[in-house]
């Protein structure tokens, strides 16, 4: 009666998974670092204008003592801005879903918001708020919360009408209906959002160590180092911040294969779902 | 049945419309404890309009609805309700559907999931208990979808087209198991279907209606013996139930 033959067979399939997504992560990177090759054979540009593959790996490797500490604070930047971003975007969507008039008189606010060139304001905020951490996190916040709350409201507008009234006909409760029906439906827009988030928080972090020029970070690094004209560094730093970029992208994916075991597996495994009754173990995953 | 002749509910005079169409004219209809009724007819015939209005999820024009001595016009949660579409969440586990109405309105005890649990298992679904209805077939996600329903332990079920989308085979198999479990546990039950057999096979009565404006035509006692088996379809007095109904049909609908 289960679609997905047995549950063996759906595990085996899940490491296969798994094992595709390695496969291709390693096969784009080697076409990557193949097709830059390829354009220094080619065209033999001056290695001050693009260095080889070879010379940006060693120019990072050479000098990971001092970038690590640089990469951590970037990532430590994001992550303080994506969890802000990320908690403001949620509670307004909430927010916007609940109150329509709230909805309509923030909704302008929050296009407007994303039209304000970041860039532009970056000086102004380091100006108000002082040359720290902060400023960053502002920024990187003030990109994340937008596809947040976008994709969350989307979620939220469009959850099965016809479930939303039956949940009425069974005499639900308003914040039960939210936290067993409204919430859990609108996981995937949100996680979506998240995913948007993350791609573009190590953007949002390098925009504030830019405007922040008394600190010491990863931007700073790479424009002392661009200033050297040591543009294997500049290179080899600038994939410094999308290894960071990209790890936030797989930690979020991560999150969401945690936070929807339904869509992946045919049984729960909750702890209180076993033992407790005598269903047949054979049934059951792992 | 003749089990109980006493009125569990009563349609009062019940009269719908949306912007200038009818959908369901002035409507009367009294049902008795442990009935199984059936409501046939074209799309458009107001069927779904009044499930809508005994549920509470529309108000209508005119007229009243009475469960018992309580007035539940306008009101929700006093009805169980099933659509085609069986609306599992699908976050939650088969166990976690059937205990959602609970869920909804207070916390889930144990005794809920116990009662739950034990549904499940006498009505084919023990296999199933932890599985998430993503990995469930179309008729079992629909048995879930009726121990929902059921767990809300409501005397009135509504059920709109519950086997809709099923293929004729599992279809069959839902009948009896439906019959099963009316007789089991004595819910009076109103069931929309456009299919002929279905309504003659499960009811006691088959209330035919055409549309524009919404209205019922015939009100057809079936009297066939019950327990009701395959034989049934194809005893000469079903047949007799199954022209009479399809030339009311016929009749209304040209």
């Amino acid at each position: 009666m289960t679609r997905g033959e047995g549950t063996e067979l759906s595990a085996l399939r899940r490491w296969r998974l798994v094992g595709a997504l390695v496969l291709w992560s390693v096969t784009s990177l080697v076409v990557f670092v193949a097709a830059w090759q390829a354009v220094i054979a080619i065209f033999h540009p001056a290695p001050y204008v693009i260095p080889t593959p070879h010379d940006t790996y060693f120019a990072v490797t050479h000098n990971w003592s001092s970038i690590w500490p640089l990469a951590v604070g970037t990532f430590r930047e994001t992550l303080y801005g994506f969890a802000a971003g990320a908690v403001l975007g949620f509670f307004l969507a909430v927010a916007m879903y609940k109150v329509r008039i709230f909805r309509s008189l923030s909704y302008p606010f929050i296009i407007a918001s994303q039209a304000i060139p970041i860039i532009a304001i970056a000086p102004i905020l380091v100006l108000v708020i002082g040359f720290n951490i902060y400023p960053t996190i502002i920024i990187v916040a003030w990109i994340v919360f937008f596809p947040v709350t976008i994709n969350t409201l989307d979620g939220f507008l469009n959850l099965d009408a016809d479930l939303l009234n039956l949940t009425r006909v069974l005499g639900a409760r308003r914040w039960r209906r939210f936290w067993f029906v409204e919430l859990p439906g609108t996981v995937t827009p949100l996680f979506s959002g998240l995913k948007i988030g993350a791609a573009y928080a190590v953007t949002g972090a390098i925009i504030g160590e830019q405007a922040d020029s008394s600190g010491s970070s990863l931007f700073q690094y790479q424009f002392a180092a661009n200033n050297s004209s040591r543009t294997d560094l500049v290179y080899g730093l600038t994939i410094v911040m999308m290894a960071i970029g990209l790890l936030w992208f797989v930690l979020i994916v991560g999150l969401d294969h945690l936070a929807t075991p339904w869509k992946h597996r045919p049984t729960s495994r909750r702890w209180r779902d076993r033992g407790r009754t005598t269903s047949t173990p054979s049934l059951r995953n792992e | 049945m003749g089990v109980s002749t006493s009125t569990v509910l009563a349609i009062n005079g019940v009269r719908k419309t949306f912007a200038n169409n009818v959908a369901l004219d002035e409507t009367s209809l009294e049902l008795t404890a442990g009935s199984f009724t059936s409501l046939v007819g074209p799309s458009g015939c107001g069927k779904s309009t009044l499930f809508n209005v005994i549920s509470g999820l529309l108000r209508p024009d005119t007229g009243s609805i009475a469960l018992g001595d309580r007035d539940i016009t306008n009101s929700t949660g006093h009805v169980g309700y099933m659509l085609q579409k069986d609306l599992l969440v699908p976050w939650r586990t088969v166990l976690g559907n059937i205990t959602l109405a609970a869920a909804l309105t207070r916390k889930v005890t144990a005794q809920d999931r116990r009662e739950a649990e034990q549904n499940a298992r006498r009505y084919g679904l023990g296999e199933f208990l932890h599985h998430y209805p993503g990995a469930l077939s179309g008729g079992m996600r629909q048995r879930v979808a009726l121990m929902r329903t059921l767990a809300t332990n409501q005397s009135l079920l509504l059920l709109d087209e519950p086997f809709g989308a099923l293929d004729s085979q599992t279809r069959l198999d839902m009948q009896q198991w439906l019959l099963q479990i009316w007789a089991d546990l004595k819910k009076t039950v109103i069931f929309v279907t456009h299919d002929v057999d279905e309504a003659i096979f499960l009811s006691d009565r088959v209330i035919v209606m055409s549309p524009r404006p919404g209205r019922v035509v015939a009100d057809i006692v079936v009297d066939l013996p019950r327990p009701r088996t395959l034989e049934t379809l194809t005893d000469p007095a079903f047949v007799d139930f199954k022209r009479e109904v399809l030339r009311l049909l016929h009749r209304s609908s040209s």
